[in-house]
């Protein structure tokens, strides 16, 4: 059996056995929802309600509802998209990038990880799909067979890439979450009284009967869908990055976008990780398994993400000037010293300047200073986003076009709708399904647990 | 096969029954009716009046009678002919030239009627005078046919009358009259004058005829002899203006414009050198290749300064315009014979000065033509001042208004309303029941110009026709019919017209008269023509013009006793909307305004510095409202908003005729109000919000003719913002010198002879690659390659093979004047957008016309170093144009690139090349991603944010949403549905009949056969369309000057639109 070194803090606290793990995990959806519940999920299904009405609205009347214009041809819509998507990007990476690494830690809270990653993919559909002139005719971007002279989309273009890298994205990514669930639905159904529900969790859980040939089975598959997610992680936000590296916008033309697309997801896909997790270890009780050493775990690899980003703000701003092309040293002198230099500023304090303060390790395990800085890192990767799109394409080429842009109550109608849908979706999952792997925690009860290391310690 | 065989129609004629054989008897067996035979031995028949064979004559006339009116019934549904007209295919254009005349534009035209439906006008490049230009007004006038707010029948307050019961009652008025008045704006049409003449003879001694026009040339006439000299810009090597906008309004701008753009053409080896005096940045000034911003008050100063400085007089000093006045006047002198000074003042005095300068440097007859005066522009303020004042005093008992709108085009139009109410019987022929027509007794609409014939002699010795190319579409009457049957004559005006023309005309003649066939085809006479004066006696002499020709002398001691204010205000007319005539045509409200770009507004024109200084906003966006100010001349006020415009005379200003038209709720149309965010009427109380303010009333008589400058104005900041649409933000070019080229004409003709890419002003495009490229055995920095060899790309198929369609467009000699914006709209179905879209950079002109004016520095090193500021700082300055700028005019569409940006991003390939050069857009396979649109450098595609054709938002501007004037869309043109993208096809439409004619005709496409509605509607043949394979063709061998480049070269996208650089004529050291 693995041993973990007494050094290293203990994954798990307190005196936990398999039972209370099963306890703490599963009790809560066989109880009643509780009042915060109800009071929460209220609130999320009427934002969410706000936001379908706002997308029934722009696709009765029209994409002029939003506030875009003839020079602005994106802006909240993709905005919102990339930044979905970016949020999207730690879930899979918890699971299957730490999953090959080994990271045990991840066993904590790569299932609410990945829920969340599922739910921000499908928020981020929503954006490229209603911002359609046309959205009834979306199927044409699939080369599906047809009698149009079996006319084929365009693969040139990164929207086609972006099609094929998020469909397949958020697939594999539903498929890997939904094995990881299986036997935590088995663990359900089992202990369920009320018979509808166990019916229910006895399809969802496929028949699961913990033999070691599923177990097995499990592993491998796992270890599987780890492969095929890991370069994905890397591949959708590449790609994502493409539709403004592959185009000719001065500030969107730009070779690094890659690299720095995706260490700027994982770093606003932690910092939502974050935002959710303190929120749902506090309101479930679920401190003894999602603990600082999570948190402090996590809050470095913001750091890192964002110090990624910082360096490519930076080598933009260099490359630019070194660039000696006029119209790209315009684009990056008008993001910081333009009309919209305040997006620009407050991109760079929100996710540049901030996360570094989680050099202070003081900094960095306050539950409280990390749940600000969570939200503001999102804050500045949403603006980050809007950075590039906009303030590239309202002062492009052509000085006789430059515009402005102002967004219209349906553009942030919208937006806020998107995070109603996604908390509707949350607080379902939070409800109805196991928040934590508690399958795979009860693995490493015996050898990261507290109390365990601490009988071993002599 | 023979046949026995009976059959019955009933069982009971098998039968036989009694009823059976009774019915046999009676040819009709319905029961209840009489049967023929039963009725006509009524024995009580031979009681009534009508006797049996009356009876069948009245049957018989009845049918035929309502047989022939119904062939003239218009027919609503689409059906075939079923005998095909001769000159009538479907699907094939037919032309017809004719004439436009509205009191302030005049111009030659051809009509494309399709299926015999008006649908686009375009210039009579042939005969048209001075070249048939045609300026955006008047190819937009089209839209004026199908206005549903016409009157649709004669009316008697506002209630229907038929034609007879208005005749009757217009007689027994005429009859009972003791004073008769008949006003209109200048009628140069013979045929016109001679119904006049002769209503006049009818009730001789009692007729007075008033003519006046909205904006007044009274001034200018009077000191050349009573009419309006014929001027021609082409001959002139110098021209110096004083205020006169001779490109934008002043006279006859069209022709102007073409005759202008002759002597601005580089290759000819020399451009005019053209000095602007004025205080309002105007079209012409922006254009001018010297121009001195001057207060109004010093106009004539500026006048008297050159003439003094050219025939040696006492100098005359003009504060900040000397060292220019001495330019002027030196370079007139060396161009005596070949130059002009125009002035746009109507004071006599100054024009006086003008014209003795002319006359001093030999121009009479050169480049002033007084012996070929106009026709146009008679009109006598005076007069019309009198006419108004007897209208007052009660002593007008029937007032006749033709062709003029008083009630609101005249300084006094609060006055003229209030006399009206006094005038006994009052009628209108406008088409409208506008200010003028809804406040008189009667209201006889005339035709439409497009639905008429008519005479016209704008010069004299020279007459044009104008012939119809629809039948009335209403129940409306020839204004001259109405006036002949008034006078008891019942000619039909075409009878009439040939008779004005040919006296010993007869209605046999139509085939016979090849003259005027020939006159007919052509648009206009050749050889002599039949002059129509007015008798002298209906024609009380003007007042002013029997005074004394005013002196030289007597004129610069005027001149120099005028004093301006603090503020000053100068009028004047806009491009799109002159003398306020289209007030109900939305296309010509969206067409932006050349200078400020700014659309469906009248505005306050200020310096942007006096603005700061006052603390009025100057950045004005979607969310940046403009502030307000109240302008006040002697007791009357106007309250608009202020609008930044670089070049204006600091603390002068300008306010645009022609807005504010339908002050009180007049039926004028939906598109002459203002509309708001949801699409419906603002409202001003229970009246709707006008579009602009009227500012003719802050003209004022002086000298017995309007003064359009006002010497002395407040200005004063009024609480409130409003909101302006303008479609350019930002005005300078920011160093970018990929988008725009310069050069003057010295360094154009020293470089004249170098290959295209090689001039300093016009160096292409070179790469850095790594390849010895230059052959001198290492590889460095002098390795450069053309920026089109180094490509990531597969090189479409275009050059040499087949068709390549290009255009050039010559930057020296486009002047903005935004003809081809509206021939754009009109020939593309362009739709309307309206000023809350507009405002929202939501404008959808496939071609625009960018407007760059200078700043202080040309590039960033310059502005870094002349500022000692760094690099940020200096963008942020350049941003700013300076105080009297440079401008160039730069008409931008879709660029047809070879290696199009917006084709690779295309998800669905709806956008893609065709084996011509053209980039196409398949509009059914477009899903709406606007990626296309971002990733395009020119940024000229647009969007269709909303169903423009259904959405209520749309319904009071777009011509696509009105049941009649929907009848302009042009049929070969889809009209887009909602989320897809459009943009220039090059008029595919064209090219494509274009290419099916000369392959009907077994020929190849010869050059110049085929004709974008841009390149057609140029007054100055600034933009050629043509295929570029074709080696010979006008447009390759522009393509291949040594000025042509293409904007944004580096970025490598290949377009197939060039631009010929700006030259101007100026000095090295100005540049």
């Amino acid at each position: 059996m693995f041993k973990e070194s007494n050094i290293r803090k203990p994954l798990i606290l307190g005196h936990k056995t398999y039972h209370d793990i099963t306890n703490d995990i599963v009790s809560p959806i066989e109880g009643p929802a509780p009042k915060q519940w109800k009071i929460a999920f209220t609130i999320a299904l009427i934002v969410a309600l706000y936001g379908i009405g706002c997308i029934m609205y722009l696709v009765g009347v029209g994409i002029g509802s939003w506030g875009l214009n003839k020079t602005v041809g994106w802006a909240w819509d993709i905005t919102n998209f990339v930044w979905w998507v970016g949020i999207g990007h730690a879930g899979t990476l918890i699971s299957a990038v730490l999953l090959l690494f080994r990271q045990r830690w991840r066993m904590a809270i790569n299932r609410s990880a990945e829920a969340m990653t599922i739910f921000a993919v499908i928020m981020a559909a929503i954006f490229p799909v209603f911002h359609m002139g046309r959205v009834w005719l979306a199927y044409w971007t699939l080369p599906l067979p047809n009698q149009f002279g079996s006319l084929w989309p365009n693969f040139n273009s990164a929207l086609m890439w972006d099609v094929f890298a998020i469909s397949t994205y958020f697939s594999v990514s539903l498929v890997f979450w939904y094995i990881g669930l299986i036997p935590d639905f088995a663990t359900i159904r089992d202990r369920m009284t009320k018979p509808k529900m166990k019916k229910i969790y006895s399809i969802l859980s496929f028949g699961w009967s913990g033999r070691a040939k599923h177990w097995t089975r499990f592993e491998e598959v796992s270890l599987v869908l780890a492969g095929i997610a890991t370069p994905l992680v890397f591949s959708v936000h590449s790609i994502v990055s493409m539709d403004f590296a592959t185009s000719i916008v001065p500030g969107w033309h730009t070779t690094i976008f890659p690299p720095y697309f995706v260490s700027g997801a994982i770093f606003s896909g932690f910092a939502m990780v974050q935002t959710l997790l303190l929120i749902m270890r506090k309101t479930m009780k679920l401190e003894a398994y999602i603990h600082l050493k999570h948190i402090e775990y996590m809050n470095i690899v913001i750091i890192v993400t964002g110090s990624i980003v910082g360096v490519a703000y930076l080598t933009e701003l260099f490359i630019s000037d070194y660039s000696g092309v006029q119209y790209e040293s315009y684009a990056f002198i008008n993001r910081f010293s333009g009309p919209l230099a305040w997006s620009y500023w407050c991109m760079m304090t929100c996710n540049v300047i901030s996360p570094q303060l989680f050099w202070f390790k003081k900094l960095r395990t306050n539950l409280g200073v990390t749940f600000f800085m969570s939200i503001i890192v999102n804050i500045g990767m949403w603006f980050e986003r809007f950075v590039i799109i906009v303030t590239s394409i309202h002062r492009d080429y052509v000085p006789a076009a430059w515009g402005e842009f102002k967004a219209s109550t349906i553009d942030i109608g919208m937006f806020i709708g998107t995070i109603g849908i996604f908390f509707t979706l949350f607080l379902l999952f939070a409800r109805y399904f196991p928040v934590l792997a508690l399958n795979e925690l009860k693995t490493i009860l015996k050898t990261s647990g507290e109390s365990y290391k601490n009988e071993n310690k002599h | 096969m023979g046949s026995n065989k009976k059959y019955w129609s009933s069982i009971d004629e098998l039968q036989n029954t009694t009823a059976a054989q009774e019915a046999l008897g009676s040819e009709f067996t319905r029961s209840g009716e009489q049967s023929v035979e039963a009725f006509l031995s009524d024995s009580k028949l031979n009681e009534s009046n009508t006797g049996r064979r009356d009876f069948l004559k009245f049957m018989g006339f009845g049918l035929t009678a309502a047989t022939l009116a119904a062939c003239e019934t218009p027919v609503v549904k689409i059906i075939p002919y079923v005998t095909k007209p001769e000159e009538i295919t479907p699907g094939i254009a037919n032309f017809y030239a004719s004439t436009y005349y509205d009191g302030t534009d005049y111009g030659n035209l051809l009509v494309k009627t399709r299926e015999g439906r008006p649908t686009f006008i375009k210039g009579n490049k042939n005969f048209g005078i001075a070249g048939g230009g045609l300026n955006s007004r008047m190819n937009a006038s089209v839209l004026g046919l199908y206005d549903s707010a016409r009157l649709k029948g004669p009316k008697k307050g506002s209630a229907d009358i038929d034609w007879s019961g208005l005749d009757t009652e217009m007689k027994a008025a005429l009859a009972s009259a003791a004073s008769i008045r008949i006003v209109s704006n200048t009628v140069i049409s013979p045929s016109t004058q001679r119904a006049i003449n002769e209503l006049s003879a009818k009730y001789a001694g009692k007729v007075n005829h008033v003519q006046y026009d909205a904006v007044s040339y009274a001034g200018l006439a009077k000191a050349n002899g009573g009419a309006v000299p014929f001027y021609d810009f082409s001959k002139a090597k110098t021209i110096v203006s004083i205020a006169a906008d001779f490109l934008g309004s002043w006279v006859m701008p069209a022709a102007f414009t073409s005759q202008y753009a002759q002597t601005r053409k580089p290759e000819n080896g020399w451009l005019s050198k053209h000095y602007q005096f004025e205080s309002n940045m105007s079209l012409t000034g922006s254009n001018s290749d010297h121009r001195t911003p001057i207060r109004p008050s010093q106009e004539g100063l500026v006048a008297a300064a050159l003439y003094s400085a050219i025939t040696g007089g006492t100098p005359v000093s003009v504060e900040g315009a000397d060292t220019s006045i001495k330019r002027a006047a030196d370079d007139l002198k060396a161009n005596a014979g070949a130059s002009l000074v125009v002035a746009g003042s109507n004071d006599p005095q100054i024009q006086t000065i003008v014209a003795a300068i002319n006359s001093v440097l030999g121009n009479v007859g050169v480049t002033v033509d007084t012996s070929n005066s106009l026709n146009l522009f008679k009109g006598q303020d005076d007069q019309m001042s009198k006419l108004v004042d007897e209208m007052n005093n009660g002593s007008v008992d029937v007032l006749i208004v033709y062709g003029t709108n008083p009630a609101y085009s005249w300084i006094e139009g609060d006055k003229f309303v209030a006399g009206l109410q006094k005038v006994k019987t009052s009628v209108c022929f406008n088409l409208f029941a506008d200010e003028t027509g809804s406040r008189c007794t009667y209201m006889a609409p005339d035709n439409h110009y497009l639905e008429s014939w008519n005479d016209y002699s704008p010069v004299k010795g020279r007459t044009d026709l104008a012939q119809p190319t629809i039948s009335p579409l209403y129940n409306t009457r020839y204004a001259q019919e109405s006036m002949l049957r008034w006078a008891d004559n019942g000619a039909t005006y075409y009878d009439y017209i040939r008779q004005t023309h040919n006296g010993a005309y007869s209605a046999t003649m139509m085939k016979t008269d090849s003259s005027w066939n020939t006159a007919v085809h052509n648009g206009t006479f050749a050889g002599t023509v039949t002059e129509v004066a007015a008798p002298v006696e209906t024609q009380a002499a003007p007042v002013m013009m029997q005074a004394a020709p005013l002196n030289v002398n007597d004129a610069i001691n005027y001149v120099s006793s005028i004093k301006g204010g603090e503020w000053e205000l100068s009028l004047y007319q806009k491009v799109t909307m002159g003398a306020g005539n289209h007030a109900n045509n939305p296309m010509l409200h969206e067409t932006p305004d050349p200078i400020t770009k700014v659309t469906w507004d009248n505005y306050v024109t200020m310096s942007p510095a006096d603005m700061k200084e006052m603390g009025l906003e100057t950045y004005i966006g979607q969310c940046d409202c403009a502030s307000l100010v109240k302008v006040t001349v002697g007791d009357k006020s106007l309250v608009l908003p202020a609008y930044p415009t670089p070049g204006q005379k600091s603390r002068t200003i300008g306010i645009a005729l022609g807005y504010g038209r339908g002050a009180g709720n007049e039926e004028i149309g939906k598109a002459a109000y203002q509309t708001g965010r949801e699409g419906v009427h603002l409202m001003d109380g229970d009246k709707r919000q006008t579009i602009g303010k009227n500012a003719f009333p802050l003209a004022s008589i002086s000298n017995g003719v309007i003064n359009y400058t006002v010497s002395s104005v407040g200005v004063a900041q009024e609480a409130g913002t409003y909101a302006i649409a303008t479609t350019q933000m930002h005005s300078t070019v920011m160093g970018r010198d990929s988008v725009v080229k310069e050069t003057t004409i010295s360094t154009f003709l020293k470089e004249k002879d170098k290959k295209k890419g090689e001039a300093s002003y016009n160096k292409a495009v070179t790469l850095p690659v790594h390849a010895d490229v230059n052959k001198d055995g290492s590889i460095d920095v002098n390795d450069r390659q053309h920026i089109n060899e180094v490509d990531l790309w597969r090189e479409h198929p275009v050059e040499g093979v087949g068709h390549r369609w290009g255009l050039t467009i010559d930057l020296t000699s486009c002047f903005g004047c935004g003809a081809c914006i509206t021939a754009c709209h009109t020939e593309n179905n362009v739709p309307v957008v309206g000023k809350d879209e507009v405002l929202r950079h939501r404008d959808m002109h496939w071609l625009r016309i960018d407007r760059y004016s200078s700043s202080a520095q040309d590039t960033l090193k310059e502005t870094k170093e002349a500022n000692n500021v760094g690099t940020i700082e200096a963008y942020r300055l350049m941003e700013s144009p300076e105080d009297n700028p440079q401008t160039v005019h730069m008409p931008m569409m879709c660029q047809h690139c070879n290696h199009a940006p917006c084709e690779t991003v295309c998800p669905v390939a709806a956008t893609v090349h065709s084996n011509e050069g053209l980039n196409n857009m398949a509009y059914n396979r477009c899903i709406g991603t606007r990626y296309c649109a971002n990733n395009c450098p020119y940024k000229v595609r647009r969007f269709n944010w909303f169903n423009y054709v259904t959405n209520d938002k749309f319904a009071m501007v777009n011509p696509a949403q009105d049941d009649q004037l929907r009848w302009v869309l042009n049929p070969d043109v889809t009209v887009r549905t909602r989320g897809v993208m459009e943009k220039c096809s090059m008029c595919q439409q064209r090219i494509q009949a274009g290419k099916t004619e000369a392959k009907r005709n077994g020929t190849i496409v010869l050059d110049g056969n085929i004709q974008t509605a841009c390149a057609e509607a140029c007054p100055t043949n600034a933009i050629v369309f043509g295929d570029l394979n074709d080696k010979t063709s006008m447009n390759t061998k522009r393509s291949e000057s040594v000025r042509s480049y293409h904007a944004l070269e580096e970025v490598g996208i290949k377009p197939n639109i060039f631009y010929m650089t700006k030259v101007r004529n100026i000095e090295e050291s100005e540049a």
